[in-house]
């Protein structure tokens, strides 16, 4: 029974019933015996532990009955028809920031998808316009010419006109590439054509047939199909492989009207519409009617081919460079044709003044005439 | 005892300790609404903000009584923190916890509070799962002596034991048996949590 004991008296020690010599002996053991000292804590720590779990609980019945004298709890479910309100409340009450979100994200893409459906159609309106091909309606010149040919005729000229001198449609420039009768010209010069003849500035008509077209690099390449035809012999001028520099002075023949007509300026940029790699940007003024037409640096090379003219930027027209248009024959000799294209390669043109040059290259510029049936 | 219709702050302290019962209603009944504003808009039930309230409201009590809490604040201000604090904490165990919630008052950082909040609770009911588990006649012996503060006289009389030493030793028994009871349980939440 010496625990029962040991209890006693830590009864006795903490409910202050121990006095004078019965204290100190108690105390004293305390701080030897260890065991002794363990049991009070424990003892302490359950009784202590019982007194607050008492009186916690006594608070507790204490607030619950204020509560229930001062706070009539709510009829806990009203069944509304459209069932639990307490639930639809906490639903709500939880969600409605999420929906609040939802509905504003639904609205917004509604709304954002028609303002860019309304905006990439006229954006794509605006860029077909803004980039135009150089072709011209000749409804006017139709007629002039049916007059001048009536006259022609009329005054019993020595030189008659082997066909009929019908302008045709469409027109723009092309220029020879090599000697056996190869030329090319801008895609959508020839795109959709029945038919093609090109004449010079001497007068010099022929029939053409289309060999290849090229739309993503607007490149068309054509040959000479007429009997009359003999050969360009060696053309004065070769075609350029590396590009040209920034600054480059560059010079032009074309047809944006029935004459031939010369035009230079500098190599803008080397790069053309909106960063286009394929192409340069050049300062010559062209008009419909330039597609097609060779692009020639001051030595008299062949550095690229008329393309476009963007209306909105004042003085800036496109050619597309010429080492696309060596890759297209390249890739045309090996794949399609029965003989390769021996393109123009030697240079007589270096060192000539600029009107010596054009007065060899004329011959080999065209017209380009397009008849749609 | 008339009825006071309004309780300063220090007033409400004081009469707190003194035991005054009109002190502690007064309190309870003139800061609930807040409380239940706040859970209510903050995905709770009005019996969630009632539980949270009273955890609050004995936990302010208690430290008054023991003289264990530097009040530096409005007494709302406390008691909105820590029931801010434990319905955090709610939230966050029920999974409904979107990360913020909408508060309606100002209130102080009570992150010790909290760690000596959960272990009153822990030792509360351990304790009484122990008693539970103690059994009759334990159980009511106990509470009698030691919660009732019921004299040895009437208790031996109670449970018609022959005399005092009797009814000592049975409480000794009692007591030994729960202390073992209390200790596992105990040690046991605490190693859980």
């Amino acid at each position: 029974m010496r625990k029962l004991e040991t209890y006693h008296w830590i009864e006795k020690y903490l409910t202050g019933q121990l006095t004078g010599e019965e204290l100190n002996n108690f105390e004293l053991r305390l701080k030897t015996d260890p065991a002794l000292a363990e049991q009070l804590q424990q003892y302490q720590d359950v009784t202590g532990t019982l007194q607050f779990y008492g009186q916690r609980k006594t608070l507790q019945q204490k607030l619950n009955t204020i509560h229930a004298q001062s706070f009539e709890p709510q009829p806990k479910k009203v069944i509304t028809p459209f069932g639990n309100k307490e639930k639809r409340k906490i639903f709500w009450n939880q969600h409605y920031a999420t929906i609040a979100v939802a509905a504003s994200v639904a609205i917004l893409t509604v709304f954002g998808t028609l303002i860019s459906i309304d905006l990439w159609r006229s954006m794509g309106k605006q860029q077909a316009a803004r980039y135009s091909a150089l072709r011209r309606e000749v409804e006017q010149i139709k007629n002039s010419q049916r007059a001048i040919s009536k006259a022609i005729t009329g005054s019993e000229a020595n030189t008659t006109p082997k066909v009929e001198y019908d302008p045709g449609n469409f027109s723009g420039t092309g220029f020879a590439i090599s000697a056996d009768g190869y030329l090319v010209t801008s895609y959508h010069v020839v795109s959709g054509a029945d038919s093609v003849f090109i004449q010079n500035s001497a007068g010099q008509q022929y029939k053409v047939k289309n060999i290849y077209r090229d739309q993503a690099h607007d490149l068309a390449i054509l040959k000479i199909a007429d009997e009359s035809f003999s050969g360009f012999g060696t053309l004065p001028y070769g075609i350029k492989s590396n590009e040209s520099d920034l600054g480059e002075r560059v010079y032009t023949l074309g047809f944006p009207r029935e004459d031939m007509v010369f035009g230079e300026g500098s190599l803008s940029s080397r790069t053309g519409f909106e960063g286009d790699t394929t192409s340069y940007q050049i300062s010559i003024p062209v008009n419909p009617g330039n597609s097609g037409g060779p692009l020639l640096d001051n030595q008299g090379n062949l550095i690229g081919v008329i393309s476009g003219k963007q209306l909105d930027l004042q003085g800036a027209a496109f050619a597309v460079k010429s080492a696309y248009l060596k890759q297209l024959v390249e890739q045309l000799s090996q794949d399609s044709l029965e003989a390769p294209i021996k393109l123009a390669k030697s240079n007589q043109l270096a060192g000539a003044s600029r009107t010596r040059q054009l007065k060899k290259l004329q011959d080999y510029v065209f017209v380009i005439k397009v008849y749609n049936n | 005892m008339h009825k006071v219709l309004y309780f300063s702050d220090e007033a409400l302290l004081a009469g707190i300790r003194n035991e005054e019962e009109s002190a502690l209603a007064y309190l309870y009944k003139h800061h609930y609404p807040m409380i239940l504003h706040f859970v209510q808009n903050n995905n709770g039930t009005e019996d969630e903000a009632k539980d949270i309230y009273q955890e609050a409201v004995i936990v302010f009590y208690e430290k008054i009584r023991d003289q264990s809490l530097e009040l530096n604040c409005q007494i709302k201000t406390y008691l909105y923190s820590i029931c801010r604090r434990l319905w955090l904490k709610r939230l966050a165990l029920k999974n409904r916890f979107a990360g913020m919630v909408t508060d309606s008052d100002s209130f102080i950082p009570v992150e010790e509070e909290l760690a000596e909040i959960e272990e009153k609770e822990a030792k509360f009911k351990k304790m009484g799962e122990a008693l539970v588990l103690l059994g009759e006649p334990c159980k009511t012996l106990i509470e009698d002596f030691y919660i009732q503060d019921l004299s040895m006289q009437s208790i031996t009389e109670k449970f018609g034991y022959t005399n005092a030493d009797n009814t000592k030793n049975q409480k000794y028994k009692c007591l030994m048996r729960l202390k073992k009871l209390f200790f596992s349980l105990y040690k046991a939440e605490i190693s859980s949590s």
